[in-house]
């Protein structure tokens, strides 16, 4: 590491584009390019406020630049979105564990999303799609609150649902009249009438506010997706990233190192394991 | 080697050599029979002591300080470097919290430099505990009161003289400088050591039995058997949330990346001591957190020293010092729980299966 360990890179936030009234996606451009699979996350840092962690949604096979996709929520983030294209900010990273991909080869994908969650699963999505062959099938299922609180809505005009290796739904919590698509919790879509998967052998990856990785979790488990066969995004209020300040602790893990990335029997038996 | 010191030297000589050219660490007596650890540029015979027992401040804060200065934002400027230092006198209770520190710091993911540089440029003469504080239970998380491992140079003071011990090739070296005072320890004088450190070790023993601990208790067990008991709840119950059992801890190393700024107003980063009994300790942006309950913040503190570090590195994230006790201002004291742990713990009072 160049950088003094726990000090960031410096980046300049090259775009801000505007995802929903409350989620951006900041395009950073790093001096030095970071180089992260799947999954993994970085600290992004602002000068002189804070960093907070986040995993980018852009494919990782650019290294360039990245994007991050995130909401405001919280004190850095409150920041984050007042500021400007050409502002100075900073990366760390990248850090823990991707999706183990290798291991998803030849089998048929499930990508469930809420929210901002989306957003890792872009960054993977975009990594599956350019080499989709490689797959049984993807099967993408996302539910946002609102029509307008959909992320990355140009993404269904780019015609990935097309074609039969891409099976893509969206679900609204609530509707309004722009919308004519399917309305309900996004369990409503993973039941047998809305989804048609391989359970047995199949691999699920989710990523969302944990009240809907709770209950997304247990509407897998019941469709017949094998614990070790579901990944899940976990979050905790990871600081330092590299597993020794101690906050992202979960069971015997440290969610900064040994995570964000989980299989679900990894961490079935915590406590609290949502944050509910 | 195990060496004793020659009629015509006395211990202070040998102090005073060591400390030549090293920033010092020495305890000086302080009310109620508890020591401080101070810092000096030499060795001050009759101000300075190797201490009866640990001193106040753990001994942690060498390496780990409370606030440390990590970096201006787009400066990569090198810190000054770190003097050479010697601490005289550290207690095993604190010099095994350093195998704790040593794993965090530099044995995962990334070495934290500072820290390196810290244990690298630092002797730790080691000593026996002649007396114990009230709070002392080292004993009942497998400790004892003398060093075993982990030090450069032990010193151990008996009635018919001291036994002076090299730990590793640095202590080693570093005894070369006053070699001329020494000579080899004989059998008779390691027979009256470990005479009085079966002693010592009685003693220790008799006041944890006091409080219902006894050596080689599974504390492991014990926590995660009586993980579910209302004990968590009871005891946290007067607890404040200061956090100072987590700073006084001799193994608590949780920290906060906090940004400021500096002096001239850049940006700039420090590293600061942070306790898992705050609230905000592990809530995430959006206000969720694991731990909402007190009781579940005052369990996870023992969850880590007595589930995580047994599993993760075979050995307690406690080593008795006892600092918790002396600091909490609601008056729990760390022996209660445990003892209470093991009362309550259904997997150490497991059913035999006959029912």
């Amino acid at each position: 590491m160049t950088q003094p360990l726990y000090m960031p890179i410096p980046a300049t936030i090259e775009q801000i584009t505007d995802e929903t009234p409350d989620i951006k996606t900041f395009t950073i451009r790093p001096e030095v390019p970071v180089t992260f699979k799947a999954g993994q996350f970085v600290e992004l840092a602002l000068p002189g406020v804070g960093e907070a962690p986040f995993t980018p949604s852009s494919s990782p096979k650019i290294s360039e630049n990245m994007e991050i996709t995130i909401m405001r929520t919280g004190r850095v983030t409150d920041r984050l979105h007042r500021m400007g294209e050409g502002d100075e900010v900073g990366i760390r990273g990248p850090m823990g564990r991707a999706y183990p991909i290798e291991q998803f080869h030849g089998r048929e994908i499930l990508i469930v999303g809420g929210g901002c969650g989306v957003g890792p699963l872009r960054s993977l999505l975009l990594d599956l799609v350019d080499e989709l062959d490689r797959y049984a099938r993807v099967i993408v299922r996302y539910g946002a609150k609102t029509p307008d609180s959909i992320v990355f809505k140009d993404a269904q005009t780019h015609g990935w649902d097309q074609g039969g290796a891409l099976d893509v739904m969206l679900t609204v919590d609530q509707d309004d009249d722009s919308w004519d698509g399917h309305v309900g919790m996004i369990t409503s879509i993973l039941t047998e009438d809305y989804l048609d998967c391989h359970a047995d052998d199949g691999v699920a990856v989710m990523c969302g506010p944990p009240v809907m990785m709770k209950y997304g979790t247990g509407m897998l488990l019941q469709r017949g997706y094998r614990p070790e066969n579901i990944w899940l995004s976990m979050e905790r209020n990871m600081s330092c990233g590299i597993g020794q300040c101690g906050h992202c602790r979960l069971g015997r893990y440290y969610i900064c190192r040994d995570g964000p990335v989980f299989s679900y029997d990894e961490i079935a038996n915590n406590p609290r394991l949502w944050d509910d | 080697m195990k060496w004793t010191l020659l009629d015509a030297y006395g211990l202070n000589d040998v102090l005073v050599a060591l400390s030549k050219g090293r920033e010092v660490y020495a305890q000086e007596g302080h009310a109620k029979g508890r020591s401080r650890l101070s810092k000096s540029t030499n060795w001050q015979t009759g101000f300075h002591t190797l201490g009866t027992c640990r001193p106040t401040e753990p001994l942690k804060s060498l390496f780990f300080p409370a606030r440390e200065f990590v970096g201006r934002w787009n400066d990569s400027a090198a810190r000054e470097p770190m003097p050479e230092r010697i601490v005289f006198g550290v207690k095993n209770c604190d010099l095994s919290s350093l195998a704790i520190h040593d794993f965090v710091f530099l044995e995962g993911v990334a070495k934290d430099p500072y820290y390196a540089e810290a244990r690298a440029k630092t002797l730790l003469v080691s000593t026996d505990c002649s007396d114990q504080l009230d709070v002392c239970f080292c004993t009942a998380v497998g400790e004892q009161p003398w060093a075993e491992k982990g030090f450069d140079i032990n010193i151990a003071g008996t009635v018919e003289g001291c036994v002076i011990e090299d730990g590793s090739a640095r202590g080693a070296k570093a005894l070369q400088e006053v070699e001329h005072m020494l000579e080899p320890a004989d059998d008779e004088l390691l027979a009256e050591l470990a005479q009085q450190r079966i002693e010592r070790m009685e003693e220790l023993v008799d006041q944890c039995n006091r409080h219902g601990l006894r050596p080689g208790t599974d504390l492991k067990a014990a926590f995660e058997g009586a993980f579910q008991s209302e004990l968590w709840a009871e005891f946290s119950e007067n607890c404040v949330e200061c956090g100072a059992c987590n700073f006084i801890c001799c193994t608590c190393h949780c920290f906060l990346l906090a940004d400021g700024v500096d002096r001239d107003g850049a940006p700039a980063r420090s590293k600061l001591w942070d306790a898992c009994l705050y609230s905000g300790f592990a809530r995430t942006a959006g206000g969720g957190t694991p731990r909402p309950f007190r009781a579940e913040r005052f369990r996870n503190r023992f969850d880590k020293k007595f589930s995580y570090f047994p599993e993760i590195l075979g050995k307690y994230g406690c080593d008795g010092c006892g600092r918790c006790t002396e600091a909490c201002i609601a008056k729990i004291d760390i022996r209660d729980v445990l003892r209470r742990a093991i009362n309550d713990s259904t997997a150490l009072h497991a059913d035999t299966g006959n029912d």
